[in-house]
Order: C-alpha cells, then structure tokens, then sequence
C-alpha cells in the first residue's frame, strides 16, 4: 500500500515537471502547426549550460532557470525570425524536416562542445527527502515540480488574462479571423515560439537535477512529450497537463511495478493506442475545415 | 519536385538516359578496373545503400508527401532479421533477403494502418516512435536479440582476396532494382493516386481514390527494399547492435539525401544519396572525424530546407527547361479558342436503375443532421433526388449547403440520420466507395491538382476499388482515349498536355466536370457550376449539364444564380438555417413566402405572396459570397 502511493505520489510530482515541458511543444503547434521536434534538443541544451554554471560557480540548478527562462525566450525569438518564419506557409513536412534538422544541429554542437557522456547536476540536496506520513518525497523532484507548477500558473495568467495572450489563443483557434480584427499573425507566431521555448529554460533546469542526461538523450525527450501532447490532444494545454500527469503515473507504475527499462515504451505504446481509438487526443476538438480553405 | 519535372527527369531526352547509361556503365566497371581501390569501393557501396534508402523513402514521403523521420527502422529490421536467423542455423544470411524484405513490408503495413487511417502530423510522430521503440525493444529482449551485446553474423563465405566486391555488385544490383521499382509505381494508377494524395487529399478521396489503401501500400512498398538491403548490410557488418542497426542518423542522411537530390522525382533521390554521403565521408576524413558528422548533417538539412527546398535535380532541370522554352514559341491560349470545338459525347451510366429500383428515389437523405460545436449547420434535413432529375438545392449562405453535400460526399462524417443512395445506405462508407458506387461531385472553388497535367488530372479517378487497376499505367489505353474524348466533350481537347494550374478558372470547372465524368456517375453534385465564371462559359456548362442529364445522369446543384436555376433545375429545394424550408417545381417555390423571408428577412414580407419575379431580381442584389 504505501508503495503505491509513493509511486503515486511520485508520478505526480514528475508529471508536473512533464506538464511544464510539454505546454511549450502544444502551445507552438497549436499556434503555428509545427511540430517542434527541436523542443526536447533544447531542453538538453538547457540542462547543460545550467549544469555547466552550477559545476563552475555552485549557483543552485533550479534557482538559474530565472537567468535560463529569458535567454531562452530570446533564442526562441532568434529561432524563429531567423529561421521558422522563412518556411511559414510551406507543407507541413518541410516545418517538421526543418526543426528535425535544428534538434540534429543542437546535438552536434552539444557533442562537439561537451562531449558524449551522461551528465547530471548534483546540488547539495539531491539525495535528500523529506518523510510526510512514511512516504518519501524527493527534495530535487518536489522543488522541481514546484517551480514547474509556478511557471504554468504564470503562463497560465499570461495567456488567459493579458491581450497577448488572447492575442495568442485567437491565433490558435482561427488565424486569419485573428488577422481580421487587427492582430498581427507573424508577431503573434514569433512570441508563442518565445515563449514555448522560455518554458525549456524552466523545464532544461529541472531537467539536469532529476534525470542523468547527454546530448542524445533529447530523443527520448522529444517522444516522451510528443507521447503527452498526442494524448491530451496536439494543441491543447489542458491536455497536456491531463496528459502528463497520466503519463508520469503510468511512468512511475511501470517503474515501480514492472521493471524500469520498460516504462519508456510506455510513452510510444500510449502514442499508438491514442491515434488507433481517438486520434484527437483527450482535449483535442475537430470543427469544420472548409471555411479556412 | 512537381509532376511535370519528375516526368521530364525521365523523360529527358536522350541526353539523360545517356548520362545515366554511362554512369551506371562506369560503376559497374570500376572494381574490373580498379580491383584494388579497396577503400573507394567501400564508400562507393555504403553510397549504393543510402541512394537506395533514399529512392524507397521517396515513394511514401516524396510521392505520397507524408513524411517519415525514422525510416532506417526498416534497415535495422531487415538487418536482424537476417542476422538472427543466420546466426541460428550458421548459414549465408543472403537467404534470407526476400524475408527481410517481408518483414518489413508486414511491420510497415501494421503500423500504418494505425496511423496512415489519420490525417497529418500523426505519421511524422509515429516514424520516429516506432525507430526509437524499436531499439528499445531489441536491448530489452535479450533472450532472441542479445540484447545490447549484439549479434555475430556469420563471415563471407568468399575468399578474402575479393574484399567488398560481391558487397559492391550486391548493393548497385539492388539499387536499381529499386529505382526500377520506384519508376513503376510512379508509372501506374497507384503512383498518380499518390501524387492526388499530396496534392489535396479530400479531392483524391472524392474522386474515387482510397487513400487509407494507398498510403499504407505506399509505405509498405517504401519499407520493402531497404528491409531486403538490410540483411545484405547485416552480412556487410558481420556485427550488429540495437544502437547501430537503429540509428537515428541514418535517417536523418536518408532524409536529407532524398531532399537535397529533389523529393518526388526519380533520380534525385539517387543523386543525393551518392551526394550525402561522399561528402558525409569527405567531412569525416578532413573535417574532424565523426564527433562533427552531426553537426555537419544538422546544419545540412536546416540550409536545404530553407534554401534548396526542390533538390538539386528539379532546379537543374528546370532551368534546362526554361531554355528551352525560351526557343519555342508558347501556344496562344484564350477563351474564345476554348469557346470552339466540342464534340458529342455517349456517357452511359454504369448500369440502369433495376425495375424495382426504377421507382425510388435515387439520393434519399433522411433526418440528416451535423454540428459543429454548438452551431447545427444542417438540423434534420430530407431531401430526395430522384433518377434523371436536375435537382437544385438554393438558399442563402450559410444555410448548411456545403456542409450537406460534405455530409452526401463522405467529406464529413454524418451526425445523425441516414443516407441512402441507389439502393445503398452510404452514410457510415468512406468517400472513395461513395464515388464507387456512382457518386460524383465538383468544388465551389475548384480543387484540381495543379502540377499535373490536364490529361492526367482527367484520368486520375478510379471507377472501381479494384486492386489490378492500381497496377494499370495511369495514362494508357482504353482510359487515356476516354479521357480525350471526355476534354472534347467539354470543349477543352487541346489543352491535354498543359498543366492544370495553368488554365482559367473557369476552364478549371469544365476540367473538374470532366474528371468527374471518368468515374461513370449515376449522380453528380455540383457546387456552384457557374460561380465566377463568364456569361460564355455558364451557358456552356448549361449546355453540358442539359446534354448529360438526357443521357440519364442526375443531377443536385448548389447555385447562387437563381434565373439559372429556376430554368435549369426542377425540383428546386431551399435550404434555410439547416432545414428544408420548401421544395417543388421552379414557378411555386419561388413565390414561397417562406422562401421569401429567408432571403429577404422578414420585413420584406409583403402581405399577399407576391407571383411572378419578385425573387428573381431581390435574390440575384442580395447574394454574394
């Protein structure tokens, strides 16, 4: 019994952190239509230049997502108005052939720069816990969910309170009726890719705490969230919040009950299951299409 | 990358054939000249594999546009499948090619039957989910696989005096075999199916194309030869490893090789594969070993994509082209030329109603109904249409028209009621069974595939689900004569051969009236025929519509233009707010006040119904879309 909840427990508190890393990859493919295969290469490279900082200078891993986050955004800028904005308006299959080829770059340049080998941030607290009730909860994944639950609220009052963020939503559901009332769809595009990368600085950080990484490991990344955001349905932030909690669970479950190299199939066995019964995802929603075109 | 410069790739003279000839000649040759050039045969036949990979991922994701990232999942595949087996039994692991390739083909099928049934951006996922699980498969079963100690294939049998040559002889056979292959399917039914497919993927389903069918054959067929070069490689390595056999960055080079020679034509792909990875190779040697062979490939792929996104071979080929055109003079192409020739035409349909048939309506929808969140653009609608009847169906815009025909079609599937057509309830049967059975329809705003040419737009619809007819060369025969004689009909013979994108839109409509003739139709919707078109060419389609219509094909119009209409069509139907507010011959419903109101909103409501033209003018000053 108290296994259980511990492995509970301790799904929840990594799906938070998966929630937060998964609402940038949904909220650019629901504003743009992009899959970002580079969210998860970004996120690495994150991790790395945090887990550089602190073994140089000490500074607590999480605490430098506060300097991550808006270098981030500002790359996320770069990214897009130097190179996504270019392709805007050509087949689905060049994004996708194109963010593939910046995830391929970032890996290069993370083997080239830092070598490949397995890295991890080790702060003082990273093998501590604290004991509620007999069940053990991590120091590193607590704060991290923390700091992850924080950042979602925040993005969440971005989005739903402030002008551009509904500036942003209405890009999302209909963009050429957001052109129409005056909003600018190619500076809306760029600041929702600012800010989903922005979330890769919170999430990068976290990152090289909880879980050993090398530059190759932005592939399991990138299919642990994709596994997210097709089940609480591509687009949908809600759902990649639903998504992620069930996924950490199930994660945790496999892990704890079965063994621990088979809970990364549980990511790609979940992505089949959701296409075969209900390819929209949970949240996802199918309206007409024929107005668009 | 466009059909056009695919087919002058192939077709490009003798020019081409000759370089080709020539430089297949000279590699088939090299090893018989060079016996010791060990070093420049392994490169040379590591690029046989990649142009081969490419060649075969350029059938699903050049031809068909649906791409995949994890496409060397099937070299890995195909690679232990036979490295397992010989292993086992220690025999030569070339037996096991024609497995390999099976293997592939099934795993291909499986999968994409999953996702291929979907639209969009699931494909992409699942390719690189399905090269990734599989890794994780192999490491994790190390009862058949080894797991991550790997497996031992056994040793050439030859003597090692030959090195790689047999390897060299084994992967260029193979590659053409490929090519030859990819050049067939590009030539048959199947091939124009995929084109349809990425041009516009509800136009292929409308016109008869199964594209669940197609697209899951076309990644199985796309699987196929990379499984079978996968024992080969197998054999070549003589070791295997879940991370090895599995690697992304094979298929990031297929990829790139496919894009930088020019996805969606022939050689291209074999070009960038030889490209790909000479350079890849050179880039190691000189550039710093393999620690830069990502970077460099990354970096690759991004600069391809944004600024060689046709390939190397079309942009070549298309400035070729443009020389050449520059010494041609270009036919004079106007509407009154159009305006000419058109001649006589006998369309049977398939086969006449049945005698107890005969007295039903032939398109009976019943309670139909569809919503789109809260808005229910058609609440409950019946409507018959019966058997050699011109039967319109008008009402204001946004009244569900559209979104009925898309309800009839199969475009979108029905919320409640049923649909019966010729005897058959179609409303739970995919579009292309719909078009099967003798349904045909036309765009509001025409959808036809622009980078192919007129002719080959005319052929491309499939009357039947007939696997053989997939096989069939796609402009050929009894078809291609039909589909002449079908442009005559409509007064557009001489324009066959030009690209589709390139006529008037007017000229368009008469085209996609045509194509929509191939399939032999009982009944065809048509949505708005004469919708911005000039005076000329609507009573042209006038004329079509009236010549079709005597030979037994029925008709259900969604028009704007109400004298059109009340001349051409009886019954007429109006469509308001979702429902069918009134139905019957021209002269009643136009004096409706119901009909009246929902065109004009009430206050314009005289008293007395109004007879005679009232509708006919306030209707045409209202409209607009």
């Amino acid at each position: 019994m108290t296994q259980l909840v511990q492995a509970l427990v301790l799904g929840l508190l990594i799906g938070g952190v998966y929630a937060l890393m998964a609402s940038g990859l949904t909220l650019i493919f629901g504003v743009m239509n992009i899959i970002n295969v580079a969210h998860g290469a970004l996120l690495i490279l994150v991790a790395f230049v945090t887990w550089k900082i602190w073994s140089v200078t000490g500074i607590d891993p999480i605490l430098l997502s506060v300097v991550m986050t808006p270098l981030m955004f500002g790359l996320g800028w770069l990214l897009y108005k130097g190179v996504l904005s270019r392709i805007s308006g050509s087949s689905p299959g060049m994004s996708v052939l194109l963010t593939f080829g910046i995830a391929i770059t970032i890996e290069g340049v993370l083997n080239v720069t830092a070598g490949n080998r397995f890295r991890s941030a080790t702060p003082s607290y990273f093998s501590e816990s604290y004991r509620v009730l007999g069940i053990s909860l991590p120091k590193a994944q607590v704060f991290g969910c923390l700091a992850a639950v924080v950042v979602l609220g925040l993005l969440y009052v971005v989005l739903s309170k402030t002008w551009t963020g509904r500036a942003i939503r209405a890009t999302a559901q209909n963009s050429s009726g957001a052109a129409l009332v005056g909003i600018q769809a190619a500076g809306v595009a760029a600041l929702a890719f600012a800010i989903g990368t922005a979330t890769t600085g919170v999430g990068g950080s976290i990152l090289s705490v909880l879980y050993p990484f090398f530059p190759a490991s932005h592939y399991d990344w990138i299919s642990r969230l994709l596994g997210i955001i097709v089940l609480g349905g591509m687009g949908s932030l809600a759902g990649a919040l639903v998504g992620a909690l069930v996924l950490g669970l199930a994660e945790t479950l496999t892990a704890t009950y079965g063994s621990l190299q088979w809970s990364t199939l549980i990511f790609y066995a979940v992505i089949m299951l959701v296409l075969l019964f209900r390819p929209q995802g949970l949240f996802g929603s199918r309206l007409r299409q024929d107005v668009m075109a | 990358m466009t059909f056009l410069e695919s087919l002058r790739t192939r077709t490009e003279g003798r020019r081409g054939t000759l370089a080709v000839i020539a430089i297949f000649a000279a590699l088939f040759l090299y090893p018989v000249i060079l016996p010791f050039a060990v070093y420049e045969q392994g490169v040379l036949l590591l690029a046989f594999l990649m142009a081969l990979m490419a060649v075969s991922w350029n059938i699903i994701s050049g031809f068909a546009g649906y791409v995949s990232l994890g496409h060397s999942v099937f070299l890995g595949l195909g690679a232990y499948t036979g490295g397992l087996l010989a292993e086992t039994y220690q025999v030569n692991p070339l037996w096991f090619m024609p497995l390999g390739g099976v293997v592939a083909f099934v795993a291909a099928a499986l999968v994409g039957m999953v996702v291929l049934r979907a639209r969009g951006h699931a494909f992409v996922i699942i390719t690189i989910a399905l090269l990734l699980s599989m890794q994780v498969l192999v490491t994790n079963f190390p009862s058949i696989t080894n797991g991550s100690n790997g497996v031992n294939v056994p040793l050439p049998f030859w003597s090692s005096d030959y090195q790689n040559m047999p390897f060299y002889y084994l992967f260029l056979v193979l590659l053409l075999a490929t090519v030859a292959f990819a050049a067939w399917i590009r030539r048959t039914k199947f091939g124009t199916g995929l084109l349809a497919i990425r041009e516009d993927e509800d136009k292929a389903a409308a016109i008869g194309v199964n594209t669940t069918r197609y697209k899951v054959l076309a990644y199985a067929a796309s699987a196929v030869p990379i499984g079978i070069a996968g024992v080969v490689y197998a054999y070549f390595l003589s070791f295997l490893n879940p991370i090895g056999a599995f690697a992304l960055l094979t298929s990031v080079t297929i990829v790139l090789s496919a894009l930088a020679g020019g996805r969606g034509t022939l050689w291209g792909p074999v070009l960038g594969g030889f490209v790909v990875s000479i350079v890849s190779e050179a880039a190691n040697v000189y550039g710093g070993g393999s620690q830069s062979r990502l970077l460099v490939l990354g970096l690759a792929l991004v600069l391809v994509v944004l600024f060689l996104p046709q390939g190397i071979l079309p942009v070549i080929s298309a400035r070729i082209a443009r020389r050449r055109a520059a010494q041609q003079k270009v036919e004079y192409t106007d509407q009154a030329g159009v305006a000419t020739a058109r001649t006589p035409i006998v369309v049977t349909p398939r086969s006449a109603p049945t005698a107890e048939r005969a007295a039903a309506p032939l398109l009976e929808i019943r309670g139909a109904a569809k919503s789109f969140g809260g808005l229910r653009a058609v609440d409950g609608v019946d409507l018959n249409v019966e058997a050699g009847s011109i039967t319109a169906l008008i009402g204001p815009n946004g009244s569900g028209k559209t979104t009925l025909f898309n309800l009839v079609t199969g475009a979108m599937p029905l919320g409640s009621g049923e649909i019966w057509f010729d005897g058959t309830r179609i409303d739970k049967l995919p579009p292309w069974e719909r078009a099967h059975l003798g349904l045909g329809r036309t765009f509001q705003i025409t959808r036809l595939f622009k980078s192919m040419t007129v002719l080959e737009n005319v052929v491309a619809p499939l009357p039947t689900a007939s696997w053989a007819l997939m096989a069939k060369d796609a402009v050929s025969g009894h078809e291609a004569e039909r589909a002449r004689e079908l442009l005559d009909f409509v007064g557009l013979g001489r324009f066959g051969s030009q690209q589709a994108g390139a006529l008037s839109y007017g000229q368009q409509k008469l085209v996609e009236l045509a194509q929509v003739l191939m399939l032999e139709p009982k009944m065809i919707l048509l949505d708005e025929p004469a919708g911005g078109i000039n005076p000329t060419l609507v009573n042209r389609m006038v004329e079509i519509i009236r010549d079709l219509n005597r030979q037994g094909i029925a008709f259900l119009v969604v028009e704007h233009n109400i004298p059109l209409v009340l001349d051409l069509c009886d019954p007429v139907a109006v469509l308001s707010r979702g429902k069918v507010i009134a139905q019957g011959p021209p002269s009643i419903v136009r004096a409706d006040p119901l009909v009246l109101e929902a065109y004009l909103g009430p206050e314009w409501l005289p008293a007395e119904p109004l007879p005679g033209a009232v509708l006919n003018q306030a209707a045409l000053s209202v409209k607009g879309s």
